[in-house]
């Protein structure tokens, strides 16, 4: 049943329908508004005004303009602007570090080793000592280097690389051109590169020695 | 392979290095010549090194935060949220229909009303042309009323052959008298009776008999007037209790 359908039953007042959508892609926008925000309150409220707005003003979704997912992220975003604009410093990380911290512990047991390897992508020749990030510590790290990118570059980064979207559906949802997703990309990879070279080495050496 | 990787070079690589994986880029179509590239030149081959270190790690994140969810009670404000939204969807709903009624019931009180409003005019208007037939000077006797009017048995005694007519609750009035350049009967067809306050003294002129001592008062007359405004007949009227002076 696709989203298209499961709106169409919605708006006819079938809850169901709006449960079984809810239950579809709440999560990608929990992650998004948790990944933009730090913090685990503001991005359930994130996460509940969203899906108000879809039942409030449904029809400002167009089909046409894009997918029910980058709809969403949009609105998504903006709540996330608005919060900021009300409370600037919601923004920074360190007050809900340790809450964070929690959840992701919680979820490391699952994929502990073995990131996903699916959407075709094969590693290159070059061997990275895989263990050195599968550590909590590192995914902390890599998470609070990219909780201090700049807010375009942040967006890019959830969008692209932990959401996987395509260039394609991120420029959708961000509403700006393919071309600055990927430059916004490019340039956010290479921030977070150095951010994390500076704190500690990637130990390339290791990695290409082996 | 070192012919191939020639082909590409450091700066190309730079632009691409971080998409490789990714299908429907530029990276990725040209994956393979980067990758010789890489092999070949230590700087761009520590690029690449880092940047899937990154790649790794970013998927790691991924993979830890991939069953994140907002908490059930998010879920259960929403529902309560669509829940109301459809209750109040109805009660606009029955509330535009209420509005419909009302407008429908409002344009057929208007009708009602306008329908009303004509058949009385129209009663009117009989009344009018019955008068203005009755006033006709071959008859010689004006006997027609303006409204409702009937004869008052009290008052009638004053004059034979002439009725005096109620016009009013207050006002008795006589019978319609032709004044004498009157037209034939058919001009004062389709025309009016007009109620007019007139000294005495221009009586006179509609054939109507006075003294002079009267000439200063003012009396009330009606006037059968034709279409084209001539008077055709006239008859005095007088308040209660007041009886015809002529």
């Amino acid at each position: 049943m696709d989203d298209g359908l499961l709106l169409r039953r919605m708006i006819a007042g079938d809850e169901w329908s709006f449960t079984l959508l809810y239950r579809r892609r709440h999560p990608a926008i929990y992650r998004f508004a948790l990944h933009m925000s730090g913090n685990v309150a503001v991005a359930e409220d994130v996460t509940q005004e969203v899906f108000m707005t879809l039942i409030r003003d449904v029809k400002k979704f167009d089909p046409a303009r894009g997918t029910l997912s980058s709809f969403l992220f949009g609105i998504a975003r903006n709540h996330l602007r608005r919060r900021w604009e009300q409370d600037r410093h919601s923004v920074a990380l360190p007050d809900d570090a340790d809450e964070l911290e929690t959840l992701l512990a919680a979820c490391a047991g699952a994929g502990k080793g073995t990131p996903s390897n699916g959407n075709g992508r094969a590693h290159a020749p070059f061997l990275v000592r895989r263990d050195e990030f599968t550590s909590l510590e590192t995914v902390a790290r890599v998470r609070q280097a990219i909780a201090t990118l700049p807010e375009n570059y942040r967006e890019a980064v959830v969008l692209c690389e932990l959401e996987e979207m395509s260039y394609e559906e991120a420029a959708s949802a961000l509403d700006c051109p393919v071309g600055t997703v990927r430059s916004r990309l490019h340039r956010a990879r290479a921030l977070l590169a150095e951010k994390l070279h500076d704190e500690q080495p990637l130990r390339r050496a290791s990695a290409v020695g082996e | 392979m070192k012919e191939e990787a020639k082909l590409m070079d450091c700066t190309q690589f730079k632009e691409i290095y971080q998409e490789l994986d990714r299908p429907g880029t530029s990276g990725y179509r040209f994956r393979e010549r980067a990758l010789s590239h890489a092999e070949a030149c230590p700087r761009c081959g520590a690029l690449l090194t880092e940047g899937e270190a990154l790649d790794f790690a970013l998927r790691n994140l991924a993979d830890s935060s991939a069953r994140w969810e907002a908490s059930p009670r998010i879920e259960a404000n929403l529902l309560r949220e669509l829940q109301q939204a459809k209750l109040a969807g109805s009660r606009q709903r029955v509330r535009k229909q209420f509005a419909i009624l009302g407008a429908a019931a409002a344009v057929l009180l208007a009708l009602g009303i306008g329908v009303h409003q004509r058949i009385t005019s129209g009663v009117r208007t009989n009344s009018l042309e019955a008068a203005n037939g009755i006033g006709s000077p071959t008859t010689g006797t004006a006997t027609g009323a303006v409204a409702g009017g009937s004869t008052t048995p009290g008052e009638s005694n004053s004059a034979a052959g002439a009725s005096a007519n109620q016009a009013d609750d207050n006002e008795y009035a006589e019978d319609f008298v032709p004044v004498p350049y009157a037209d034939d009967p058919a001009a004062s067809e389709g025309g009016a009776i007009v109620r007019v306050t007139l000294p005495r003294s221009a009586l006179a002129s509609f054939g109507v008999p006075i003294t002079e001592s009267e000439g200063t008062d003012r009396v009330s007359a009606d006037l059968i007037v034709s279409q084209d405004g001539t008077p055709q007949a006239i008859r005095l009227v007088s308040q209660e209790n007041a009886n015809s002076d002529f």
